[in-house]
């Protein structure tokens, strides 16, 4: 894999449990997805923020067949486009209800950042979000 | 930046860049084909359909293929010019690529060089194998072009996932109903069965067969997904001087385009229920002086039923939030209001990749050019609106032609 520290330091926040969004130290603008040079204003002193976890679910589905190549012991399994409370959004994965599936699921529910293991952050390095009321 | 591009050539401009032939192959599964045997033949079918000979070509545009890597590279270093027997006379064959919106900017490409005169006459060839590919490396493909490797590949996201993130976000935004969605499907295969060409011709299509079909990607069924399939499609493009010296009487001219790059990756799209639809639609009408209700027939790429509902949406062909109603209502069947991928479209005719799109369009060119045949050629038509959009929907783009002929009719 290539030399990439704006994707290997995203990694390492998830790893720890934190969901990084970029900021730019220049204008301070926050990007998502990092970026090599800000959107903003082209500076390329970038760092990033610990992002408060808390958004809207803009979209979702769960996948039953067709996994890609790594995912298929996963299925079903769903995706989720998240809007975070910062204005900036990204695409998750999310957890299930109890039952395993997705019923509590709908578009504009609030949704939360879930935290998970180094290992299985080394092995797929995607962020997390359940929904608020569901546990 | 502008908000207006004025085009600096119009139909009374010599220079004006016009297509005068199509031609294509059966879209399906082939295993007894192969790609630049298809290649050939279909860039033969629309030279003839032109009436012209290769040697009449002085650039082929390439679209690309999404099933060989090996078969990519052979077109892009003009393996085309010794099929066709043009070495030392071609001068230039290259490739343009943005998904499925390719031929909307292979066309645009091809007026930029007839206009200014860097080209004559430009054959645009198109073949994709992806019917008889191997399932596996598709799966592998699907998951992997137009997808952030750095930020989305570890969601394990893929193309029907894409789709369905469009679809559900789609059908909350505007309270429609599976049926509504489903309709959208069986319009299209109604359309199929007045096909030849079309991998679903003679195979008709209900509602209820699609929502009794299994769930892919919640909320998509089965039938709602496109079946890869294998197709071949070419166009002949020259300027109106050229087409009117060969004695030409029928063409088609390009009043005008628009777009907009909404994202490249699906979780960076503000609105889903959106896209660039809007944007590239009033881009579009005020290049060409045309609205919505101007054109007799529109080809809008319809990998998936809410992709097209929220195109027509953002064209104005309905009002906002009545896309897929107003599929469900007939408007876009044979004999409706506005006659919309009257080939099929992907979803019945077969998806052929990057060439998908370039089918709808050489449908549209073919309507205008009143070559469609007895079964499904529309009457009058005089103007068709072309939609594009390449990769996870990260544009639209809008494609005005008009037919022009000896005597205005």
């Amino acid at each position: 894999m290539s030399h990439n520290p704006i994707r290997d330091e995203f990694r390492a926040g998830l790893a720890r449990g934190e969901l990084l969004v970029q900021k730019c130290n220049d204008c301070g603008g926050l990007n998502m997805y990092p970026r090599h040079a800000c959107p903003h204003c082209q500076s390329s002193s970038l760092g990033w923020q610990k992002a408060s976890g808390r958004g809207v679910l803009h979209s979702f589905t769960v996948l039953r067949m067709g996994a890609p190549i790594g995912f298929e012991a996963d299925l079903p399994y769903a995706l989720g486009v998240v809007k975070l409370e910062e204005g900036v959004q990204l695409l998750t994965r999310l957890v299930p209800d109890a039952n395993g599936d997705w019923d509590s699921y709908a578009c504009d529910v609030p949704v939360e950042y879930v935290p998970m293991s180094g290992d299985s952050i080394a092995c797929q390095s995607a962020a997390w979000f359940r929904h608020t009321s569901s546990k | 930046m502008a908000d207006t591009w004025p085009l600096n050539v119009d139909a009374k401009s010599p220079n004006d860049p016009v297509f005068i032939g199509v031609g294509e192959l059966p879209s399906g599964r082939y295993p007894d084909r192969n790609f630049i045997g298809d290649l050939t033949r279909v860039g033969l079918l629309a030279l003839a359909d032109a009436k012209m000979v290769p040697r009449d070509v002085d650039t082929i545009l390439l679209i690309p293929n999404l099933h060989s890597a090996v078969d990519q590279a052979d077109l892009i270093f003009s393996r085309m010019a010794e099929e066709l027997g043009l070495i030392g006379h071609l001068k230039s064959s290259f490739m343009v690529h943005s998904g499925g919106s390719t031929s909307d900017n292979a066309v645009r490409l091809a007026s930029g060089l007839i206009a200014s005169g860097h080209a004559r006459t430009v054959l645009v060839l198109q073949c994709e194998r992806w019917g008889s590919a191997d399932v596996n490396e598709m799966v592998t493909m699907l998951s992997k072009y137009g997808i952030p490797g750095e930020w989305e590949m570890p969601t394990g996201l893929q193309f029907n996932a894409i789709g369905a993130l469009i679809t559900r976000r789609y059908m909350h935004a505007t309270q429609s109903s599976p049926e509504a969605m489903a309709s959208v499907c069986v319009t299209l295969r109604n359309w199929a069965q007045l096909n030849p060409n079309a991998m679903y011709y003679g195979k008709p299509l209900t509602v209820e067969k699609v929502l009794a079909s299994k769930v892919v990607a919640e909320p998509l069924h089965a039938l709602e997904c496109p079946m890869l399939a294998d197709g071949a499609v070419a166009f002949v493009m020259t300027s109106a001087e050229n087409a009117k010296k060969r004695g030409l009487d029928t063409m088609v001219r390009v009043a005008g385009s628009g777009g907009c790059v909404s994202h490249y990756s699906i979780g960076q799209e503000p609105d889903l229920a959106a896209l660039g639809w809007a944007t590239a639609a009033k881009r579009a009408y005020e290049q060409s002086g045309w609205g919505p209700e101007d054109a007799q027939i529109a080809q809008i790429y319809d990998t998936y039923a809410a992709v097209t509902a929220i195109a027509v949406e953002g064209l104005g062909f309905c009002e906002p939030s009545e896309g897929a109603r107003w599929f469900a209502s007939g408007a876009a069947d044979p004999g409706g209001k506005l006659p919309c991928n009257t080939n099929g479209g992907m979803l019945s005719a077969g998806h052929t990749g990057v060439g998908g799109g370039t089918a709808l369009l050489v449908e549209g060119v073919r309507q205008l050019l009143g070559r469609a045949g007895s079964q499904r050629q529309v009457p009058g038509v005089q103007r068709c609106i072309v939609g594009g959009t390449g990769g996870s929907y990260m544009d639209a783009q809008v494609l005005l032609l008009e037919r022009v002929a000896k005597g205005g009719k």
